[in-house]
This record gives C-alpha cells, sequence and structure tokens, in this order.
C-alpha cells in the first residue's frame, strides 16, 4: 500500500521485448506473418515446408526472449491441438503419392504428409505469433496503442471491450449452463447430449448480451463518452526503448528472406 | 432556492406504445434539494429520470412534447456536455461497468478521461470519492469480480466523481440486500451534505421520508402529489393511490383515530418514537 493507485495501475516491463510498444510489437507480427508465406517453400524428396517448421524454432526463440516463454506456451494450447487436429486429419484422409507408413487400416501416404504439414506448420506459426502479441500485450496497452495511433474512439472501445467481454461471457455461460442444468437439462455426456444443450444456453448468453448492450450504452454516456473533449488517459504506455533496433532487424530479416526467395530458391 | 431543471408540460411516448407513458409533467427542481419519486410499478418514474436526462427521446426515441430545461436552457442544447451537469446512476449495478477497465480505480477514472481531465487531477478527485463512497479497499480489483453492493458503489462513485450539478439516481438499491442499501445511502447523504441537487427513485419508502426534502408521486404517467416529504408521506389518502407509506406513518394515524393526541404524523421512526413517546406523557 505504500504506491499510489495512479502508479499501480502502471505496467513497467524490465524485459526489452516483453514492453515494446504496442504499435512496433504488431508490426513484428505483420512482417513475421510475410515471412512465414515467404518461407513456404516445399523442400525434400518429399516436398516438405522445412523452413516453416525451422521459422517455428524463430517463434519459441522470440517467446524465450521476450521472457513469457511459460506463459506464451500455455497460450499455444488450443494452437496445438488445431495443429494436431489438422496433422492427423490431413494426413490419413488425403490421398495420393507413395504410402509411407502402413499399419492396419491407417495408411499414410506422400500427399497427405505434405498437405498436413503445409497447412499445419502455417497454422502454427501464423497463430503463434498472435498469441506472443496477446500474451505480452494487455488490453490496456492496445488500448492506448490505438488511442495514440488516433483510431476513433468508437472502434477503440469495441475493439476493447470485446476483448475483456468474452472473459465475461466465458463465465456468464457458466452460470447459464448450470441454470439450465438445474432446470433437467443434461448437458454433460456425449457429444449428442452436449449438442442438444447447446441451444438452450446460447439463447440466453446472446440475449442478456443484446440488452445488456442497451444499459451499456447509457452507462457510457452517463460517463461523457460523448463529451466534446481531448480525453487523457491515467495510463501511459511506455517504450522499452528497443523498438528502433527491433524494426530493422525485423525489416533486415524479412528483406533478406524476400530477396532469398526472389532471386536463389 | 434556485430553480435548476424544470420541466414544462412534458408529454412522453415510447415508440411502438398508443399512450404516453408521461403526461403533462410541470415541476420545478430546486437547487440542493433532495427529491424522493414514488409510485407504483410502470407510473412512469424511470421514464421521468430518462427524460430528465435527456435520454428519452434522444437514445430511446419516441415522441417528447414540451420542454426539459436546466439552468433556463433547454437540455437538448448542451449535447454530449449533458454529461458533465448531470449525473445518472440506474438499477443494474452489473450493467454500469464500462467494459474497459482492468481495475475499480481505473473505471473510476474513465469518466474522467473522457473529460479530457489533467491526469493528477484526475487522480486527486477519484481517490477522494473513493474514499468518501468506501471503495478503496477494491481499488485494485477487477469491476466484474466484486459484489453487486461494491459494483452499485463504483457506479455512484464514477458519476459523483464528474461533480454534476444534478445526481438522477432510479433505485440503486433494487438489487442490492440491506448492508448494500444502507452503504449506497450513505454515499446519498454524504451527497446531500454537499448540497448537490438529487432525484431518487427509491421504493424503500422509509429511506425516502429518512432523506428526501420533497416527495413527487406519480401515478399512471401523472404527478398526482408533490410537496414537503413530511406533508407527503402523512397523507393517507395516497395509500389508495397504491403508494406504499411508512409504516410508522400508518401506526401514527390508527393511533390518532383511536384517540391518542399526537402532535402530528410521524414519518420517520425517530420522529415517530418522539411524537408518542410525548403524547403517551402528556396522557399521563
Amino acid at each position: 500500500m505504500d504506491k499510489s493507485f495512479l502508479e499501480q495501475v502502471q505496467i513497467h516491463k524490465k524485459n526489452k521485448l516483453d514492453g515494446l510498444h504496442s504499435k512496433t510489437k504488431m508490426i513484428v507480427l505483420i512482417l513475421y506473418v510475410i515471412c512465414t508465406f515467404i518461407l513456404a517453400v516445399k523442400v525434400t524428396r518429399l516436398q516438405l515446408p522445412l523452413y516453416q517448421i525451422a521459422w517455428f524454432g524463430v517463434l519459441l526463440v522470440i517467446f524465450a526472449l521476450s521472457g513469457q516463454f511459460a506463459k506464451c506456451l500455455r497460450g499455444m494450447r488450443a494452437v496445438f491441438v488445431v495443429f494436431a487436429v489438422i496433422v492427423i486429419a490431413q494426413s490419413l484422409i488425403q490421398p495420393g503419392g507413395e504410402i509411407l507408413f502402413k499399419l492396419g487400416p491407417i495408411t499414410i501416404e506422400e500427399h497427405g504428409l505434405q498437405k498436413a504439414c503445409n497447412l499445419g506448420f502455417m497454422v502454427l506459426d501464423v497463430a503463434g505469433i498472435f498469441v506472443w502479441f496477446f500474451q505480452t500485450t494487455s488490453h490496456k496497452e492496445i488500448a492506448a496503442a490505438l488511442r495514440e495511433a488516433g483510431v476513433n474512439d468508437k472502434i477503440a472501445y469495441v475493439f476493447v471491450s470485446t476483448l475483456k467481454m468474452i472473459d465475461e461471457m466465458g463465465k456468464n455461460s457458466r452460470t447459464i449452463m448450470n441454470a439450465q442444468r438445474a432446470r433437467g437439462i443434461e448437458t454433460e455426456g456425449n457429444l449428442m447430449v452436449r449438442a442438444k444443450a447447446f441451444v438452450p444456453s446460447l439463447i440466453p448468453l446472446v440475449l442478456t448480451a443484446i440488452t445488456g448492450a442497451e444499459e451499456r450504452v447509457v452507462t457510457l454516456e452517463a460517463r461523457g463518452f460523448s463529451v466534446n473533449a481531448q480525453k487523457t488517459s491515467v495510463f501511459k504506455l511506455e517504450k522499452s526503448g528497443a523498438e528502433t533496433l527491433v524494426l530493422i532487424v525485423s525489416l533486415l530479416i524479412t528483406v533478406a528472406l524476400a530477396a532469398w526467395r526472389i532471386f536463389l530458391a | 432556492m434556485s430553480t435548476i431543471m424544470e420541466c414544462k408540460n412534458v408529454t412522453y411516448q415510447y415508440p411502438l406504445t398508443d399512450k404516453p407513458t408521461l403526461k403533462n409533467i410541470n415541476i420545478k427542481i430546486e437547487k440542493g434539494k433532495v427529491y424522493g419519486v414514488v409510485g407504483e410499478n410502470g407510473a412512469g418514474k424511470t421514464t421521468f429520470c430518462a427524460v430528465l436526462r435527456g435520454f428519452a427521446p434522444s437514445f430511446y426515441q419516441g415522441e417528447l412534447q414540451g420542454e426539459v430545461e436546466l439552468e433556463g436552457k433547454n437540455i437538448v442544447e448542451y449535447g454530449g456536455d449533458i454529461s458533465t451537469r448531470i449525473g445518472y446512476v440506474f438499477q443494474n449495478p452489473f450493467t454500469q461497468i464500462s467494459g474497459v477497465k482492468d481495475t475499480v480505480y481505473e473505471e473510476v477514472c474513465y469518466g474522467l478521461e473522457n473529460f479530457g481531465v489533467p491526469v493528477d487531477e484526475i487522480d486527486r478527485r477519484v481517490r477522494e470519492v473513493m474514499k468518501l463512497t468506501n471503495i478503496e479497499s477494491l481499488a485494485m480489483q477487477n469491476p466484474f469480480e466484486i459484489s453487486g453492493g461494491q459494483m452499485q458503489r463504483v457506479a455512484l462513485a464514477s458519476v459523483i466523481v464528474l461533480e454534476p450539478d444534478v445526481l438522477v439516481i432510479d433505485e440503486p438499491t433494487s438489487q442490492l440486500d440491506p448492508e448494500g442499501t444502507e452503504s449506497v445511502f450513505e454515499v446519498i447523504k454524504a451527497m446531500k451534505e454537499k448540497h448537490k441537487t438529487i432525484v431518487l427513485v427509491e421504493h424503500k419508502i422509509d429511506l425516502i421520508a429518512e432523506y428526501a426534502d420533497e416527495v413527487i408521486v406519480f401515478k399512471d404517467g401523472e404527478i398526482v402529489a408533490h410537496g414537503p416529504t413530511e406533508d407527503i408521506l402523512s397523507d393517507m389518502s395516497l395509500l389508495k393511490k397504491g403508494v406504499n407509506l411508512p409504516q410508522v406513518a400508518v401506526l401514527c394515524s390508527k393511533l390518532k383515530e383511536k384517540g391518542l393526541p399526537l402532535e402530528k404524523i410521524a414519518v420517520t421512526d425517530k420522529e415517530a418514537v418522539r411524537v408518542i413517546e410525548k403524547a403517551l406523557k402528556e396522557r399521563g
């Protein structure tokens, strides 16, 4: 209780990469995605996207250098699930080419593996950098960056409140699920049972969100959302000091990769 | 005392309805007074608040006749800046959170940020108001993860911090337990001491009896009675108009009927004890 509230709501990050200005992070994200596409080259006899796989290693290095390795990996869990589903489904379903592996009814063919790896690593890389962005950037920082960039207040509000509302709606949906269970709707069991429980849970969730929206508008108006004034902010967005360096490095990498792809590969 | 707000022949009809919700409302709101608004459900109390604040018709649409004035100027002319003059708090604490802030402290700051107040001043004012509303201990908590009573105090704090001249408060305690209700009224009392003009809709009539200077009674969209709190709440004929009078007032009236010479019909517990004691002593 030594620090003032004003001090407590600020975000100070020691790590230079973690503490990058949100705008710089966004540029890094875009460049990383561009590079992912540049690296979509198929190599080896099996035509696998080995460069994209290596590029994922770069992502892990970014996680680690940001000092948020564990947090980012936690955020990656859902991405890994999607990745696994894509790889398994694609490699099993897609026919064609040489048979690479056979065990009873399960066969993996060449084209299947190619498709699986291409799609899988593309998703892993692109989703991964987004995970890094959102795990190392709080809503508050995004909001402040949007305001600095001169984005319209209404758009900025919608963007930030959507991010926050996702958590809130998750909580609401659990409450509604419990209420519906109390009324005898089965919400646990096999896929069919869960699917049936979906509609009676979803409708109240959406309806409360809609009715709540009207009152939220009134709330915002009462707080002076549409006052004609240059808004101020209690939260000050900081720079880590490494912005220029990071920008130059990521631009250099992108240009180098693009040149390599155009002239050599 | 000077008039701060005035409704002149106000009739208001919501869209898609066939009759007006408010009919011929004429009232002068005087500076520094607390107005208790009572009446049955559907009598037009909430609509009255919305009209005072200008949400009807600007936000709810519908048709408004007559004029609502703040310091002699139609509230429409204030535009978005009306929020600097009239504070508005309503029933549901859960939807009165801006939804873009991580902590209660920042939530309370939100309005002042919108007004473009310098950060140092925001910090000073917010700390002051948080102390007043007793939410300092919640400062670093997520505004969505506190109790309903606490949320309502946060909502009140977020509006009070804007230092509006008029506070319109619509059933602030209808979703709260007795403890939450008490804490909200502590804040209203503090505002009253600061000589803010307050228009308060509240069903808990004992609280109206205690805090309001004047009472406005609504029935079917019309003002059927208006006057000093004691006069209105001791008027037994209002029971027939669907107004819930304080139990002590009903008791006093019955005792008087039975021949106990009460000097007046008390409307608050404290007053009732005093008058009844006095009457009993006189009788010996």
